[in-house]
Formats: C-alpha cells, sequence, structure tokens
C-alpha cells in the first residue's frame, strides 16, 4: 500500500505539474527605477522587424554598449492577432518586461496590475514628451500613466485619381469633409454604374469622433455616439450603402480586404500608411502612377492621432534596466531618428519643430509630410481607451444592421450604445 | 486480485529464498507499474481535457476575464445568454448548419464510395482525388473559396459572362452560410468515403448475388442489401459530422470574416466563444457558459443518433 499511495502522489503530481504554467507568473518586479541599470530584458514590438530590423539591432546594440552588463532580447509579433498574443502571454505570465502598445491595450494590461505606472517609476522624464502624449496612456478611473508615448501617425488616406477623373472628378482636389466625401462618392456611384465605390469601410468610433458625434461623457462612464450627429452619420452611409458608394462587402470587409479591393481598384479611397506605397508600387504599379494622398476626412477640423507607447511589465525583474530601455527608445534623440526612416512623428516635446518637420523642399515627400505634422499638433485620438474589442463588434453589428435597412439608424445607435454601456460596466 | 494473490502463493513457500524475494519485489512493484505505464496518458489527459473541461464548468458560474480573477455569479451568465441576441444568432445558425451539412455528407460520400469501390484501371486516382480536399489546409481551401465567391471572383465572372448577373456569395448572409456549408460538405467527402468503402468492403457478395438473381437492380440493391448493412457506419457518419457541423468554426471564420458575416448574422456559437473569451478584454466566464451549451447541444445530438440507430435494430 505505501507503493500505491507514492504510484498516486506521482500521478498527482504529473497531473498538476504541467497545470502549475497556466498560473500568472508572480514575481512581482517594484517601480523603483533608481538602481543599477543590468540584467536581461525582453522587447516586444508590433510587426516591425521586417522593415527595421537593422534600426533595432543598432538601437539595441547602443544601449547594451552604454549600459555594459544589460541583454536586450528583441522579439516582434505579426500585427494580426497582436492583442491576443499580449493577453496570451499576460495570462501565462510570460509578458516581455518591455512591450510596444497602444492606448487601448494598454488598459487592460494596468487594469489587471500589469502595466507598471510611469508617474512613479518615471516621472523624471515626463517633461520630455508632449503633455497630450503623456496623457495619452491614462486610464479613466485609474490614476497614473502606464507607457511612455513612442510614435504618433495621422495615417494618410490614399485615393485613386484615375478612378476620380473617369467620374468627372477633380484628382487634385479629394474630399476633405464628410459632406465633401459622401457627395463625390455619390457621383462616382452614378458614372460608375454602381461598379466603383468610393469606400470599402462601414464607419467606425473614429469616424463618428472625426464627423463631430460625441463619444463618451467627460466622466468616462458612458457612451453617447448616438447623438443627433451620429444619427446624421449613419445616415448618410446608409444612403451610400444602397447607391453602391459603399462596397458591398464592406459589411463583413477587414482593414485586409478593404485594402485588397483598393490595390485591384474596385475602391476609390481607402486609409493606410506609408508602407502601403511601397506595396502599391510592387504589387500594383498601375495603381501607384494613379495614387494620390490626403488628409483624413474630418468636419471637426481635427484628424484622428494613433499613438503608439512603450509598456513596463510591471513583474518584470529588472525594473531599472526595462525603464531605462523603454524610455532610450523613446527619448527625442532616438524617435527622431526613427522618424527619419518611416513617416512617423515623434511624441518628444519639440520634435515636431524640427525643419525636418517644418521645411518642404518640394517633393511630394516633404509636402505629406510637413502637413501631417502640422495636423499632428492638432489631432486627437478619437479611439476611447475603454473601447474595447467586444464594443467594436457590437458598433459593428448594429451598423450594419442599419445599412442592411433592418433597423433605423437611430435604433442602431441606441442599441450598439446600450450594448458598450453594458460591457463598460462588466469592465469593472 | 488475481494478480495479487498469486504472487502471495509462491512467496510464502519456504524454503525458496529467491523466488521469493522475487515475488515480494514483484509484489512491490505490481500497484506501481500500472500507473507508470498510464502517467503519460493520464497527463495528457488530464492535461489537456480534464483540466480544460472542469476549469471551463467553473468559469461558466463566474465573471472571469482574460486578465481578472473571477467571482462567483450563479446562473447570472446562463440568464444572459438567453436575452443575448448573437447567442440566439450563433445557435441558429449551428443548427442549421447541422440541418445543412450532415444530410449531405452521410448520402454524398457514400455514392462517391460506390463509385470508386470498383477495381478498374485508373481509379485509385480518383480515389487520391476526392480525398485531397480532407488533407488540404482549411485556411488554404478557405482562401480559395473566397478568391472563387468573391464579387469579382471566378464564380461571379462566369455568372456575369452567360448573363445571370453578379451573386453576393460573401455579402448575403444565407448565401455565406450556404457556401460555408459547400466549403464543409466538399471538404469532408473524402474522409466519410473513406470510411464508407471500409464497411463496404465487409458486405457480403453473396447477399448481392442472392438478390440479383431475385431479380433486383442496382438501386433496389442499394437500398436493401447496401444501406442495411452498412447502417451503423452511416449512423458513425452521421453522428461524426453532426458534432463537427455543430462546431464548425473555420469555415464560417474564413469566409464569413472574424466579425461573422453582414452585422454578425452569420456567426456560429463556436465563434463566438471565440470572440466573447479571447483578447485583453475577454468574458471567459461568459465564453465557457456559452461552451456549456455547445457542450450539452453536442451530447444530445449524439445521444439522438444513437437512439435512432438503437430504435432502427430489429
Amino acid at each position: 500500500m505505501p507503493m500505491s499511495r507514492r504510484a498516486l502522489a506521482a500521478a498527482v503530481t504529473a497531473l498538476v505539474l504541467p497545470l502549475s504554467a497556466c498560473g500568472s507568473g508572480g514575481g512581482g518586479g517594484s517601480t523603483d527605477a533608481s538602481g543599477k541599470v543590468e540584467g536581461d530584458i525582453t522587447f516586444q514590438t508590433w510587426n516591425l522587424r521586417a522593415n527595421f530590423k537593422d534600426y533595432f539591432d543598432g538601437l539595441i546594440g547602443d544601449f547594451e554598449k552604454k549600459y555594459p552588463g544589460t541583454h536586450v532580447k528583441w522579439v516582434d509579433q505579426p500585427a494580426e492577432g497582436y492583442a491576443d498574443k499580449i493577453s496570451a502571454d499576460a495570462a501565462g505570465g510570460t509578458l516581455p518586461d518591455v512591450v510596444n502598445v497602444s492606448p487601448d491595450l494598454v488598459a487592460p494590461l494596468a487594469r489587471a496590475g500589469l502595466a507598471m505606472d510611469l508617474d512613479k517609476a518615471a516621472a523624471k522624464y515626463k517633461g520630455e514628451y508632449l503633455p497630450g502624449a503623456w496623457a495619452g496612456h491614462q486610464v479613466p478611473g485609474m490614476t497614473g500613466t502606464y507607457a511612455f508615448p513612442w510614435y504618433l501617425n495621422t495615417g494618410p488616406l490614399f485615393y485613386n485619381k484615375a478612378l476620380f477623373e473617369k467620374a468627372g472628378l477633380d484628382p487634385e482636389k479629394p474630399p476633405k469633409t464628410y459632406g465633401e466625401l459622401f457627395a463625390d462618392a455619390l457621383r462616382m456611384a452614378d458614372e460608375s454604374g454602381g461598379r466603383v465605390a468610393t469606400l470599402a469601410n462601414i464607419p467606425t468610433i473614429e469616424d463618428f469622433g472625426r464627423y463631430g458625434a460625441s463619444l463618451m461623457d467627460k466622466a468616462g462612464t458612458g457612451f453617447t455616439f448616438n447623438d443627433a450627429k451620429g444619427v446624421e452619420l449613419l445616415t448618410r452611409y446608409k444612403q451610400l450603402y444602397d447607391a453602391k458608394a459603399l462596397d458591398a462587402r464592406a459589411l463583413n470587409a477587414t482593414p485586409e480586404s478593404a485594402g485588397k479591393e483598393f490595390l485591384t481598384q474596385a475602391v476609390a479611397m481607402n486609409p493606410g500608411s506609408a508602407l502601403d506605397l511601397d506595396n502599391f508600387k510592387k504589387q500594383a504599379p498601375s495603381l501607384y502612377k494613379n495614387i494620390g494622398i490626403t488628409d483624413q476626412i474630418t468636419n471637426t477640423g481635427h484628424v484622428n492621432m494613433y499613438v503608439m507607447g512603450l509598456m513596463v511589465n510591471s513583474r518584470t525583474r529588472h525594473t531599472p534596466a526595462a525603464v531605462a530601455f523603454a524610455h532610450y527608445v523613446t527619448d527625442a534623440e532616438h524617435q527622431m531618428s526613427f522618424a527619419k526612416k518611416v513617416a512617423i512623428f515623434p511624441s518628444t516635446a519639440g520634435s515636431l519643430d524640427d525643419p525636418y518637420f517644418t521645411e518642404e523642399d518640394g517633393t511630394d515627400e516633404t509636402r505629406v509630410r510637413v502637413a501631417a505634422a502640422k495636423s499632428l499638433k492638432s489631432a486627437v485620438n478619437y479611439t476611447p481607451v475603454l473601447f474595447s474589442d467586444q464594443m467594436k463588434t457590437a458598433l459593428r453589428n448594429e451598423v450594419g444592421k442599419a445599412l442592411q435597412g433592418r433597423q433605423s439608424p437611430k435604433a442602431a445607435l441606441d442599441n450598439a450604445v446600450r450594448a458598450c454601456d453594458r460591457l463598460l460596466k462588466q469592465q469593472g | 486480485m488475481a494478480t495479487s494473490t498469486a504472487p502471495r502463493t509462491h512467496a510464502s513457500r519456504p524454503g525458496r529464498p529467491p523466488e521469493r524475494r522475487r515475488a515480494i519485489r514483484i509484489r512491490r512493484q505490481l500497484p506501481t507499474s500500472p500507473w507508470l505505464f498510464a502517467a503519460p496518458g493520464l497527463v495528457i489527459t488530464g492535461g489537456f481535457i480534464l483540466y480544460p473541461f472542469v476549469s471551463t464548468v467553473i468559469n461558466a458560474f463566474t465573471d472571469r476575464r482574460t486578465l481578472l480573477p473571477g467571482r462567483f455569479v450563479g446562473l447570472a451568465n446562463f440568464r444572459e445568454l438567453l436575452h443575448d441576441d448573437m447567442f440566439w444568432i450563433g445557435l441558429r445558425n449551428s443548427v442549421l448548419y447541422v440541418v445543412g451539412v450532415v444530410p449531405a455528407l452521410v448520402l454524398l460520400p457514400l455514392l462517391l464510395a460506390l463509385l470508386v469501390q470498383k477495381n478498374i484501371p485508373g481509379i485509385t486516382f480518383f480515389r487520391s482525388a476526392f480525398y485531397t480536399p480532407v488533407v488540404a489546409s482549411i485556411v488554404v481551401v478557405g482562401l480559395i473559396w473566397v478568391w472563387l465567391l468573391d464579387e469579382r471572383g471566378l464564380v461571379n465572372s462566369l455568372l456575369e459572362t452567360i448573363g445571370v448577373g453578379k451573386v453576393g456569395f460573401l455579402s448575403d448572409q444565407w448565401l455565406l452560410l450556404l457556401s460555408a456549408m459547400a466549403v464543409t460538405v466538399w471538404k469532408g467527402l473524402g474522409y466519410y468515403m473513406i470510411i464508407y468503402l471500409a464497411a463496404l468492403a465487409n458486405v457480403p457478395r453473396e447477399l448481392h448475388e442472392a438478390a440479383a438473381v431475385d431479380g433486383a437492380g442496382p438501386v433496389r440493391r442499394l437500398c436493401t442489401v447496401t444501406v442495411p448493412a452498412i447502417r451503423s457506419t452511416m449512423v458513425l457518419v452521421a453522428a461524426l459530422s453532426s458534432v463537427s457541423a455543430f462546431k464548425v468554426f473555420s469555415e464560417v471564420y474564413l469566409l464569413a470574416s472574424p466579425s461573422g458575416g453582414p452585422a454578425g448574422e452569420d456567426t456560429t456559437l463556436v465563434m463566438l466563444v471565440q470572440r466573447t473569451g479571447t483578447g485583453l478584454t475577454g468574458r471567459v466566464g461568459y465564453a465557457s457558459a456559452i461552451s456549456l451549451v455547445v457542450f450539452a447541444v453536442t451530447v444530445v445530438l449524439m445521444l439522438l443518433v444513437l437512439r435512432a440507430d438503437r430504435r432502427e435494430e430489429p
């Protein structure tokens, strides 16, 4: 019998052993970043290796040289499923020490106590960044700032000049406001007999913001995008959908499928990033010849700003090294050098006044850069920090029903707000 | 008992110390050895089946989120399900999937198996060809079908050429669901065909010969000889295909996109579990409650199929 008990114990141990990996990894670190900068840390970026491997290898090499005794392991994750990857790492206790995040990703991590409060750990660096950018990673209902601001972008809007010309529109005067966009889109659909749509995406929360709808109440306790402006925007989109000015597949489009529609010249306008230009050049040379670049459509005078940040894992075992590295990557010097490699904009104070962002040399590239830097000064991050993936789905589904005519725009937005408010309450 | 008493009898014999020692050693080892042999299986079953299942059952009664521990909420998640439109849409689509896919997957592979059963030259090529979709990656298959059925895809181009006009295979909620069902049937044909081929090989040739002598034609022989002889295989195919159809995910996810088709109307229950329970703000408790419903319905489906089989037995 003693042997069988031992056997039972062995079996139980064998059963339980793999489960021990399922817990979150304890060993919490401290917010005291004043110690010696040393130790091995892991740095995770968001789809940057393919284009910027040399830049990051150099950056990490310089950091390790500046702080002997440190070793930075760089991991890069693909764009698709990035939130799921972070989520799995966070739940499994394997979250890297320094993580590339956006404000909506940092909010649940901060609530779970996994993001370090930089107002405590790195308060001395606060003045180096634009005040709005530093505040970009604050979470409603919590005190503190949970990521270093990294680069900013507005994301250009691409349009197909040839399709504009074919529809009798001036290719040098793309729409700037939603009113102009709707007029041009209806004309494009009319002239092409419904074969060419202008847009491939249904309106998102950022569209409601840029149209002038109020997104959340001031206390951050409830959504308000079902106001008169919101209903007006959805009503206009319904007209576009009926006139085939909004692509038929928009209801279940993904950014990738919408990009493909634009690439095949079935759609006349699509938002994108500077990286897309290279893609157009390689995959669709005929489109590239006719590509037009303009600012985001807005009625408020403010374009949407995308903010990237670097979060420090609160459970890091090397707080001084992790904080020092996150600051090193995001300081003015390195943000500036990164901005010269790709069309992004630094979030550090004064950097946007650099001649690189204020002086044109006559080329299209500098014209776009200077215009984008100018618009960034008044840009707004329209994505509410607490707007989760589940809320995006709820809004998307209700908008879809309205476009199909299964419910009025007002009813659709009322339902979406109700669903989002319920999810917000459940988030706690 | 027999194994434990036998060595004891030998060990009690006096004057044979080496054997006795061996017997004692065996007796001591016996209780351990089976556990050690079973350990790898137990670890895998416990870690990857038992633990997740028990964990899902427990989570279903909590408000656990991806990064936050849950509190016990009783039946609140199940009460919420009753008022969740997306749950009813998911249930409707999953049930429709079973209704649409299972009859096709029970009958078509049988006909295919009957076709390729004959040993004629070149038949191996057709057997392999019919089986190829089974081994193809579902993601690749999904992408190919998206290219085919897209508004500007091959099928719509052909339809336009013959004057039918474009059909919204991927933009109409019902056509999208039907398209996904077609992919499931197309991909599953070869798998169930192999199962039927094995069953058909066991149907006694004499029965066919006797029926033929009695004047039964091919269709009559199929209905009165083949089908009764392979009925238990058909039940197995029905059971397997209904469970996998109810739990469908990949085909709809790939054709309808992660949003679940226009306004999410093509969402299935498993897609809803994935959408609700994953991500940084995933509602693990609520997703677990949906998973339990999927499990319960699957068990009921299996029982119904087995009951139907038993009822038909003479």
